[in-house]
């Protein structure tokens, strides 16, 4: 491993010093491909950035894709019923690895507004693994655009192999979450305790 | 016979085979090495089933397209290519002489007749399978 | 726009057997609505939609209601012995009103520039008996607003083309606009809830709701 302080001196001189690591997450982060789906109004601030005015292409990420084959990153914008949950869990799950999940707005983190209504999931991050979350109801495409840069600081960040490494890069951890189903009253299971597990609160029965 | 000095005419190609051959299988071989040593692949029944929007599949994607699928796309092809031409004609159909407007006629009486043709062919009705 | 009393007369002479009331609106400024009977509830739609003084094209919006059984109290002014003298004195008298579930559909009559009509219908209770004609028949907007006061109220709407749910999923047996719905339990924790949340978790979680 390179010293960074010679590093910073080769630098200086004009000598770019790199290694596989970073030249790898350089490339990843640079080309994130988002998945194209909308779900509610936060879809059309995440159109707003795609178009020219906030140009999310500066970002290398304005490939929208209309296939999980070949998208790296979801972006889950708007309100998640409970009718779509089991669709978005599975369009996850048909992304290859690696991939990310910004949640986009509050009815994707929380539920929102709709937090006590009878259809609406209270967060997608009960069935999938969620990176980066944005608060607004919708948050403005240039939140969006901080999300995206935050992203790619934790994928800068990404080490190759040992302890810390991303999920993609460690085979023990998993590529497919397990799909909720319809039941009779709610989504069975309601949550998976292996992604979301708030602190639990002691009933008095 | 070759002497010291000549060498096989048939060699450079012997040599570009190679180096194709070479060019073509690194970046497969890198790939290949990088996924064994870093990334590990993670297939999945949800990840390798067909992709349906996100909802169950119904059925399996290989069936059959009717042929007849065929036959509309090359006679659409040529209301396209008509569309091409008119226009523009269009565009200057005032300016043009008496001559231009009955070869632009004659292009579309060629249409036409292939359009006629088809018709008469009976290939603009649908049969039920 | 015709009067509702003289909408009224005009249905109840047209359409033998109708039986058609009049239901004030709680604001006395805004029109009330008509209460049609569910037997004669489509001839009734029928009759609105083509008869040329009403012409009523377009039904705009169909909402259902869950009436809980509840208690009516009105003043009544009873001829009464006070004191030895006859005087009108105001009594409340409470009523009990039997628990049912109601459709409502405004009308509207584009060709007439009028609207919109509201009527309404009722089923018998909230229990078994849900039934109520379709008007889909009469107004094909009506499809898609049934089903959904089907998913969300329960009302059976007889000769629908086409009842399924339409928000929730096949399979889903509750009806979550129902006053009596209880959803499934499954709160958590917010620095910040509303009034219904912290009755709620008080209801739940007793130690964490109120510390």
């Amino acid at each position: 491993m390179i010293d960074e302080t010679l590093r910073n001196e080769l630098k200086r001189q004009g000598v770019f010093t790199t290694n596989l690591a970073e030249l790898y997450n350089w490339g990843r982060k640079n080309s994130l491909w988002p998945l194209q789906f909308g779900l509610a109004c936060c879809a059309i601030e995440m159109i707003a950035a795609s178009m020219a005015r906030f140009d999310i292409s500066r970002f290398g990420a304005e490939v929208f894709r209309p296939s999980p084959r070949q998208a790296d990153l979801m972006i889950v914008a708007g309100t998640v019923t409970k009718k779509m949950a089991p669709q978005v869990v599975r369009l996850y799950n048909q992304m290859p690895e690696p991939k990310y999940v910004i949640a986009m707005g509050a009815c994707a983190i929380s539920g929102g507004p709709f937090k006590q209504g009878y259809n609406v999931l209270k967060g997608i991050d009960r069935y999938i693994p969620v990176d980066i979350h944005i608060p607004g109801c919708p948050p403005r495409p240039e939140a969006l655009l901080h999300a995206l840069m935050a992203l790619q600081k934790k994928i800068e960040s990404d080490k190759l192999r040992g302890g810390g490494r991303p999920r993609h890069l460690d085979p023990e951890q998993p590529s497919e979450f397990p799909v909720p189903e319809c039941g009779a009253h709610d989504l069975v299971p309601t949550k998976n305790h292996t992604l979301w597990n708030p602190k639990p609160i002691l009933r008095k029965s | 016979m070759l002497t010291q000095n000549e060498t096989n005419p048939h060699l450079f190609l012997a040599v570009f085979i190679a180096v194709a051959i070479v060019f073509a299988l690194t970046p497969l071989l890198i790939a290949r090495l990088w996924a064994k040593l870093f990334s590990p692949q993670k297939r999945g029944p949800i990840k390798n089933s067909t992709y349906e929007c996100g909802l169950d599949k119904q059925a399996i994607g290989w069936v059959q397209f009717k042929a007849e699928y065929y036959l509309y796309a090359i006679i659409f092809l040529v209301f396209d290519v008509e569309i091409l031409f008119l226009l523009p004609f269009a565009a200057v159909f005032k300016q043009l002489s008496i001559g231009a407007v009955v070869a632009m006629l004659v292009f579309v009486l060629l249409l036409v007749e292939g359009l006629a043709w088809a018709c008469l062919k009976g290939l603009l009705k649908w049969r039920q399978s | 726009m015709q009067t509702l009393d003289q909408i009224k007369a005009t249905l109840e002479q047209k359409i033998t057997g109708a039986r058609v009331e009049i239901v004030p609106n709680g604001i006395a400024t805004l029109p009330g609505s008509l209460l049609v009977d569910n037997a004669h509830a489509l001839a009734v739609a029928n009759f609105l939609k083509n008869d040329s003084q009403f012409q009523f094209d377009f039904a705009s919006n169909v909402t259902g209601i869950d009436w809980p059984e509840r208690v009516i109290k009105e003043k009544v002014k009873v001829k009464k012995l006070v004191d030895g003298v006859e005087k009108d004195v105001d009594e409340v008298v409470e009523k009990t009103t039997p628990a049912y579930l109601e459709c409502v559909y405004h009308l509207y009559s584009i060709s007439r520039g009028e609207g919109p009509l509201t009527i309404r219908l009722r089923t018998s209770d909230r229990g078994q008996n849900v039934n109520l004609p379709s008007l889909t028949p009469v107004w094909r907007s009506c499809e898609f607003q049934e089903r959904e006061v089907y998913d969300l109220f329960g009302i059976q709407f007889t000769s629908h083309p086409d009842l399924r749910r339409i928000l929730m999923w096949e399979g889903f047996v509750d009806h979550p606009m129902r006053k009596d719905y209880v959803e499934p339990d499954d709160y958590e924790y917010e620095p910040t809830p509303h009034d219904e949340l912290i009755a709620k978790a008080q209801r739940h979680y007793p130690q964490e709701a109120t510390s």
